[in-house]
């Protein structure tokens, strides 16, 4: 890796850069009030997959482990944020730090079992974490078995007005909760811990040399990945209103990671990009398919052949993601220039 | 009775995942990639299959055409997409993801084209030879003259895979490439062509696990069926569980595998049937992060 | 770098500010939601692929032909009465996903005949159709608790529910098989946990239950059910799942020789879905059946004749089974009900159409609808079957004797009940 990292020309002290976000709330505040329910609710989808995204692109992004099972840490969040609420009839926002924390509690164990995994190996791993860890619940009463639990965050305080719909409220707690999250993680991937991970990443063994412990920073980072996972899973149960194991299936993890890609999986600046097609790909399908005027064969079939085929397409052209691919042209444009 | 049985159906579905898993293994050593498209070749294979069998009407004309067509798409899918990746995406992050994700992304092409082009129809495969249980003394087993044809038949493949890679130059060429390209090329290999070659054994290898799977079920092919999601998840932890690199791991690992969920779902509980391979993938990952069979190098991807 | 995301940022969400709004077009407020002048749009979930999808995806075909028969002969009132299909692949928080584009994006009048228990209740806890007063017609689904107006004022249940289904086999074990070893097979969610309660309700004892997974049904799992009936030396073997359950069941039992007295739940008992999976007829022979409607067979009863010809017509090729059958009768009671809703039909005068002339809807069945104010019940009954020597249910002793009960404590009774003539041509009156 001989790419040199574009670095900062200004070191001065910034207020953590939260006047960009700060200005995507207000946007985004005036954009639930304009459109109608289907685009709130499917807003809120994004705000979810943006979360869930960006602990991809931290976890393999920056730390270079790669998960194929982060569906099943969702599950953990949501499940925890369920029964918090369910059986100790918590706040919401304490059932998602609970969320949070189980997770990460959850991604410390799996992280410190992977540390010995790579390649492969970790994926057929975090597989099987897919598919079985969801499926647990089963077995245990408390999680509701096969039909699940409701998770009702409750309608919206009546302070907002008569006409303020369900989904609109789903809305503004994901949308806030993508904000802070945002924030949270654009600032931890700017600090030591990312570049202790991208160092990781770029080269383990020289990494160690400089006194790095490996084990450490990877645990941490599936640790902090689990948790941002664990909230995004509650977000959205929030959003079906029960938590089932049929809500996190395994092409839900393969869905973060088409996401990632489709972001860029290093850099969490697209990440809108990649939440934004995976939501609209599905309405994107259908239009075309009924416009095609085709069988049903076709109209059931057509949104999973498109989101494979783009992955594919991205995956071999655009592999780093549109946000670097279009920071490589123009460096190697300036470069051209000199 | 009910131990024989469950050893039975455990040795019969292991069997069948063993030939998924050495197509994978297959894959890996050509060139170094997790292939999770497997299965969905594998069903693309059945339906050549299903073809051949609508037209010829006998297994033994579909068999061969399942293969062969199995091993043309794989050799295609080689050339095109994993010779472009290896191109545009064999350094940085995405690296480690680029494969799996490609491979991913072929797995959903292939199942919306299947449903596609056959959706709707009823498409059924019987098999050459009955599939009634042998009945011994008024008990009936678990196991019928179409169990022991594909237990057979996984037995002569592995034997013929094995001389092909130990005894042959073929082989020899397969197992250079893989390990050391360059200097395969030096002694004059076409390594692009062997790496072919290697997916399109695979590809050939798959075809018969995903007919022996479809025959061994109900007859019934389908892209939604669970024979289908149980062959790619099986078919990849027994791989892992035997270790990437070797074909014996493959074969033990797919026989380990079915044995022990046979054994879970019959004596713990059927509700078990999507964590048991999950449980024991962990188990044998946590001993032995290699796989059984793995050298302890190759474990670094 | 940090300024170029903070430029990305909002250049990504003006963008999709700019973009929402175009897209969003506010259009002219209509007299209802989904009815226009000329057009009544009902929605249906269900699952067209997938693995619990066998018999089930012929349904939305069947209910296609039966309104598009309708709209040639005039439709509801002069509107045509138009039918948008989603597949949820049996997965409910898809049924939650297709359900949210049915209302909010195609701005269906109702949706009908939503089908599976996990995922109606899912919709139902997560799109809230109560809340925004969308009817939920018909639901496709035995499970007894959406039957009840309070918790679900919405919807109407149309299937007898498993608790009826359960009481009445437990009704026929115990008048013929007492002292005989049962064994069940369910599935291991909200639909087999009604049906095991509506079996503790009859007082059938099991020697053995098995549950099985949903989305785990395969010939696999099926050697290893057997494997534990013949264990605990099963006589009788009810099996409550999906079809996919059964024909797997079904199938591995014959390659396994294994020859219980065979019951069938309804759900999963339609003899042509499982014979197309290969299961032998010999298989089915002398197997006990159930279903609240006509034998499909029978070309003696003019429901059966009229709704088999039209279907014929509409999918040539396509067999007319049990699922056409319910397909087709549950959208003729749709077209029924939109044309008690009156002239100007809205949400609320469909629901109280239903509500008050719901129980005298024709329909095919042969046992009476239980439509009230105050009940959402739809079916009470069933008659008993057995599979004939080519595997089609047909009624015990060739003539239907029909039995009713509830979902509670009620006793199971003969019924006297007899179904009214059918309106002329089989449109409504």
């Amino acid at each position: 890796m001989c790419l040199a990292q574009r670095r900062p020309a200004v070191h001065k002290r910034q207020s953590r850069h939260i006047i960009p976000f700060i200005l995507g709330g207000v946007v985004l505040y005036f954009v639930s009030g304009m459109v109608d329910e289907l685009r709130v609710y499917q807003g809120a989808s994004v705000a979810v997959y943006v979360i869930a995204i960006s602990s991809i692109i931290l976890l393999t992004g920056y730390s270079g482990q790669v998960s194929l099972g982060h569906g099943a840490l969702m599950a953990v969040g949501a499940y925890a944020a369920a029964v918090a609420r369910i059986e100790l009839h918590a706040p919401i926002i304490v059932c998602f730090i609970i969320a949070v924390l189980t997770a990460a509690i959850g991604g410390a164990l799996l992280g410190a079992a992977a540390a010995r995994l790579s390649g492969p190996y970790l994926a057929g791993a975090t597989l099987a974490l897919a598919i079985g860890l969801p499926s647990l619940a089963n077995q245990f009463k408390i999680l509701g078995g096969e039909q699940g639990l409701l998770f009702d965050v409750g309608f919206p305080p009546l302070s907002l007005g008569q006409d303020f719909t369900q989904y609109k409220w789903f809305f503004w707690i994901a949308a806030l909760a993508a904000l802070i999250s945002m924030w949270v993680i654009h600032n931890i991937l700017s600090s030591r811990y990312g570049r202790t991970w991208r160092a990781i990443r770029g080269n383990e063994v020289a990494a160690q040399l400089s006194g790095i412990n490996i084990a450490r920073s990877k645990i941490l980072a599936f640790t902090i990945s689990a948790g941002i996972a664990g909230l995004a899973g509650a977000l959205l149960s929030m959003t079906i209103g029960t938590v089932s194991p049929s809500a996190f299936p395994l092409t839900l993890s393969f869905s973060l990671l088409t996401g990632a890609v489709l972001s860029g999986i290093t850099t969490l600046g697209g990440v809108m990009i990649g939440a934004v097609v995976l939501v609209a790909i599905p309405e994107f399908a259908d239009a075309v398919a009924s416009r095609m005027g085709s069988s049903e064969k076709v109209t059931t079939n057509l949104p999973g052949f498109l989101v494979s085929a783009l992955l594919i397409v991205t995956v071999l052209f655009v592999p780093n993601g549109p946000v670097e691919q279009h920071r490589a042209r123009k460096a190697k444009k300036a470069a051209l220039k000199k | 009775m009910q131990l024989l049985n469950t050893f039975l159906i455990g040795i019969t579905a292991g069997s069948i995942y063993s030939l998924m898993a050495t197509s994978m293994v297959l894959v890996w050593r050509s060139t170094r990639v997790v292939n999770f498209a497997q299965a969905g070749m594998a069903l693309l294979s059945s339906y050549f299959g299903y073809e051949a069998v609508s037209k010829f009407h006998s297994f033994w004309i579909a068999l061969p055409v399942a293969m062969i067509g199995g091993a043309v798409f794989s050799a295609f899918v080689e050339m095109v997409l994993i010779r472009l990746l290896v191109k545009h995406s064999s350094t940085g992050p995405i690296a480690a993801v680029a494969p799996i994700i490609a491979t991913l992304g072929l797995l959903g092409v292939i199942r919306a084209t299947v449903s596609m082009v056959w959706g709707g129809q009823n498409v059924r495969i019987i098999g050459p030879v009955s599939n009634d249980g042998y009945t011994i003394n008024g008990t009936t087993l678990v196991f019928s003259p179409l169990k022991l044809l594909i237990l057979v038949t996984v037995v002569i493949l592995m034997l013929a895979l094995t001389v092909l890679f130990k005894k042959t130059n073929i082989g020899l060429a397969l197992r250079a490439s893989a390990y050391a390209p360059e200097i395969a090329r030096l002694a004059g290999i076409k390594v692009d062509w062997v790496r072919t070659l290697g997916w399109a054994l695979a590809g050939a290898t798959g075809a018969v696990a995903g007919m022996f799977q479809t025959v061994n079920g109900n007859g019934t092919l389908s892209p939604d069926s669970i024979d289908f999601s149980l062959l790619l998840v099986s078919g990849f932890i027994a791989a892992v569980i035997g270790g990437l690199d070797s074909l014996v791991g493959a074969v033990i690992g797919g026989l380990v595998l079915g044995l022990m969920i046979s054994f879970v779902l019959m004596y713990i509980s059927g509700g078990l049937f999507f964590i048991a391979p999950f449980v024991i993938l962990l188990l044998v990952l946590f001993i032995r992060p290699q796989g059984v069979f793995g050298a302890k190098a190759a474990r670094r991807a | 770098m940090k300024a170029m995301n903070r430029r990305k940022l909002i250049t990504v969400s003006a963008v999709l500010a700019a973009v929402s709004l175009a897209v969003t077009a506010v259009p002219a407020q209509a007299a209802e939601v989904g009815v226009s002048g000329s057009e009544i749009k009902l929605g249906m979930t269900l699952p067209m692929t997938g693995t619990a999808s066998l018999g089930y995806n012929k349904i939305p075909g069947a209910a296609k032909a039966y309104f598009d028969y309708l709209n040639a002969n005039g439709g509801v009132n002069g509107r045509k009465i138009t039918l948008v299909v989603k597949d949820d692949r049996y997965v409910p928080t898809e049924a939650v996903a297709k359900t949210n584009e049915l209302i909010l994006k195609d701005k269906v009048m109702a949706l009908l005949a939503p089908l599976g228990t996990a995922n109606v209740k899912a919709v139902a806890a997560s799109v809230n159709p109560a809340r925004r007063g969308v009817p939920v017609l018909f639901v496709n689904t035995g499970f007894s608790g959406f039957a009840d107006a309070k918790k679900y004022p919405t919807t109407y249940a149309v299937l007898p529910s498993y608790i009826m289904e359960a009481k009445i086999m437990g009704q026929y074990i115990k008048e013929n098989f007492a002292g005989k070893k049962v064994g069940l097979l369910y599935q291991d969610d909200d639909f087999g946990s009604d049906a095991l309660a509506g079996f503790k309700t009859a007082g059938v004892n099991f020697a053995v239950t098995v549950p099985y997974a949903s989305g785990s049904q395969g010939a696999a799992a099926a050697a290893g059910w057997i494997t534990k009936f013949k264990a605990a030396e099963a006589d009788v073997v009810i099996l409550f799942g999906v079809s996919s359950a059964t024909s797997a069941m079904l199938g591995t039992a014959a390659q396994l020789k294994y020859a219980p007295q065979w019951m069938l739940g309804s759900v999963g008992g339609d003899a042509t879905t499982i014979k197309l999976t290969g299961v032998p007829a010999g298989v089915l022979y002398n197997a006990i059946g159930f279903s609240p409607v006509p034998a499909t067979t029978d070309m003696k009863d003019e429901y059966v004749k009229l709704f088999s010809d039209i279907y014929a017509k509409a999918v040539p090729g396509s067999a007319f089974d049990l699922n056409v059958l319910l397909g087709m009768n549950s959208a003729f009671m749709a077209a029924q009900a939109l044309k008690a809703a009156g002239p100007n039909p809205t949400r609320k005068s469909l629901l109280a159409a239903i509500d008050s002339k719901g129980s005298t809807f024709a329909n095919s069945a042969l046992v009476p609808l239980g439509y009230s104010k105050t009940s959402h019940v739809g079916l009470t009954g069933y008659w008993v079957g057995k599979y004939s020597p080519t595997g089609d249910l047909a009624p015990l002793g060739g003539t239907y004797v029909t039995y009713t009960t509830d979902s509670g404590a009620g006793a199971v009774v003969k019924s006297t009940y007899v179904r009214p003539a059918m309106p002329a041509k089989g449109l409504p009156n």
